[in-house]
């Protein structure tokens, strides 16, 4: 990885400083996805929501494979390219086209949150899943078939906490069937990482 | 890359490339030839969001 071209040093280091501050960096939910992706992912991948780049990152060296990592926050894109993934900036996959992809990975913003708390910075987009958990898994499971290649796979991280039977349901509608890779229960909230393949 | 497409219409991107090394395009446009909408490319990362939430998320 060679991405440290351009710009004076000094403007480098406090740029990743300040990126630092407003990226979500690796914590339980991303070791588990990255446990799962390495074992299940195949062909091209892609990685909705990579923040830091850390799990794409864990992919493309374990795998070998060619992975993108895309993000809503330039922040975050910039931190994936630093680690050697390509990235872009994207509203999840809007700007993928039809059977890009043989394996999508989607650690979302899960907490429930109270839209009187909602903070509006990086940080809230990185964590919140509006009031039901769900506001961004519904739009990516809406349209995460188009961008699957046809035998392609889908690994989605699912908290507890948004509503494993509700997150099931969505999946069901959106024409795959789930089956868990790995799961993790801590204090708070069990985390798993389901496998979706078309039904 | 191959995989990107109009994030409004999925049509295909033309790609203007204003500075490039051996592996990949640093600086540049995109340029939807469907719909004509202009994406830039910045220290090598497309911005691929549609121009009403590229503004929003402006750092």
């Amino acid at each position: 990885m060679s991405g440290d071209g351009s710009g004076a040093g000094d403007g480098l280091a406090a740029r990743r400083g300040a990126d630092d501050a407003v990226v979500y960096q690796p914590a339980e939910d991303s070791g588990l996805l990255a446990e799962a992706a390495v074992a299940e992912a195949h062909g091209r991948v892609l990685e909705v929501g990579t923040g830091s780049g850390w799990v794409a990152e864990r992919v493309a060296e374990e795998r070998g494979l060619d992975v993108v990592g895309s993000d809503l926050n330039p922040h975050a894109a910039r931190q994936a390219r630093e680690r050697g993934v390509e990235a872009v900036v994207a509203d999840l996959l809007s700007p993928f086209r039809a059977d890009a992809f043989d394996t999508v990975c989607f650690n979302p913003p899960y907490l429930p949150t109270d839209p009187d708390n909602e903070w509006d910075d990086w940080m809230e987009h990185a964590l919140s899943g509006g009031e039901s958990g769900r506001e961004l898994i519904e739009p990516f499971l809406a349209d995460v078939g188009r961008a699957l290649a046809p035998d392609g796979v889908v690994l989605l991280l699912v908290s507890s906490l948004t509503g494993y039977d509700e997150v099931l349901g969505l999946v069901d509608e959106a024409g795959f069937a789930a089956e868990p890779v790995v799961e993790e229960s801590f204090p708070f909230e069990t985390l798993t990482v389901l496998a979706l393949r078309r039904a | 890359m191959d995989v990107i497409c109009c994030p409004l219409d999925k049509a295909t991107l033309e790609l203007d490339a204003d500075e490039a090394d051996d592996e990949e395009v640093l600086a540049g446009t995109l340029t939807c030839t469907e719909c004509g909408e202009t994406y830039p490319i910045e220290d090598g990362i497309p911005n691929l969001l549609p121009p009403d939430m590229r503004e929003e998320a402006a750092a």
